[in-house]
């Protein structure tokens, strides 16, 4: 293939990507995820018994599956401003996402060091803690850009 | 960037929702145009001159701080 046809290819499969929007039925969906797996943490965490500690981690699976519905589903009506928002809201979620992954773990630290006299060790975030606050962020921001449009 | 889009809309008899609706978009992004908060793409601006039968020149104006 000639070099400008393989950029012009690249190009076009870029575009699809960036373009790309779940329908969106996709939002309710994620909604309802969303609220079921919500639901179903607080069920195993005051009504289960036992070890449950794989239904936690499908959960938290579940959750980051919702929200990430509902965070690429198209608006009713997707237009150009929608689209411009949207990135905002994904900057905004990406930069406070790494600002929080680089600060939070020393706040875990000095909170649980202050509080108790033994504290805990350190130890970095864990992906789902990460990726739960990014799509979070991501939804309150482009909502909230959305309404003061 | 100012406009004149809420004037052309009037000498036409269109609400907001009227003039989205032509071109596509929703009725807030009209709102956001209006009050000069978004400024609309290329494409968009065509659209809206088509509707005005004007030329965009006519109805978008840079202003001294563009």
């Amino acid at each position: 293939m000639e070099k400008s046809k393989f950029a012009e290819c690249e190009a076009r499969g870029l575009h699809k990507l960036i373009n790309f929007r779940l329908p969106r039925y996709c939002f309710t969906l994620g909604l309802t995820i969303t609220g079921l797996s919500i639901l179903a943490m607080f069920v195993r965490a005051f009504a289960l018994e036992g070890d449950t500690e794989w239904l936690k981690l499908l959960l938290q699976k579940t959750l980051l599956v919702g929200l990430l519905l509902i965070s690429i589903a198209k608006d009713p009506i997707e237009d150009e401003l929608i689209i411009k928002l949207r990135a905002q809201s994904y900057t905004y979620a990406f930069m406070t996402g790494v600002i929080y992954a680089l600060v939070m773990p020393y706040v875990e630290f000095g909170v649980s060091n202050v509080l108790k006299p033994e504290g805990e060790a350190f130890h970095n975030l864990g992906d789902f803690q990460v990726l739960l606050f990014m799509l979070m962020v991501q939804v309150l921001c482009f909502n909230t850009l959305k309404r003061i449009r | 960037m100012e406009n004149t889009i809420k004037v052309e809309r009037a000498i036409l008899s269109l609400t907001q929702d009227d003039l989205a609706k032509k071109i596509g978009v929703s009725r807030q992004t009209i709102n956001s145009i209006e009050a000069n908060r978004y400024v609309p793409s290329t494409v968009l601006a065509l659209k809206l001159s088509e509707v005005f039968s004007k030329p965009v020149n006519d109805f978008f104006k840079l202003s001294e701080d563009d």
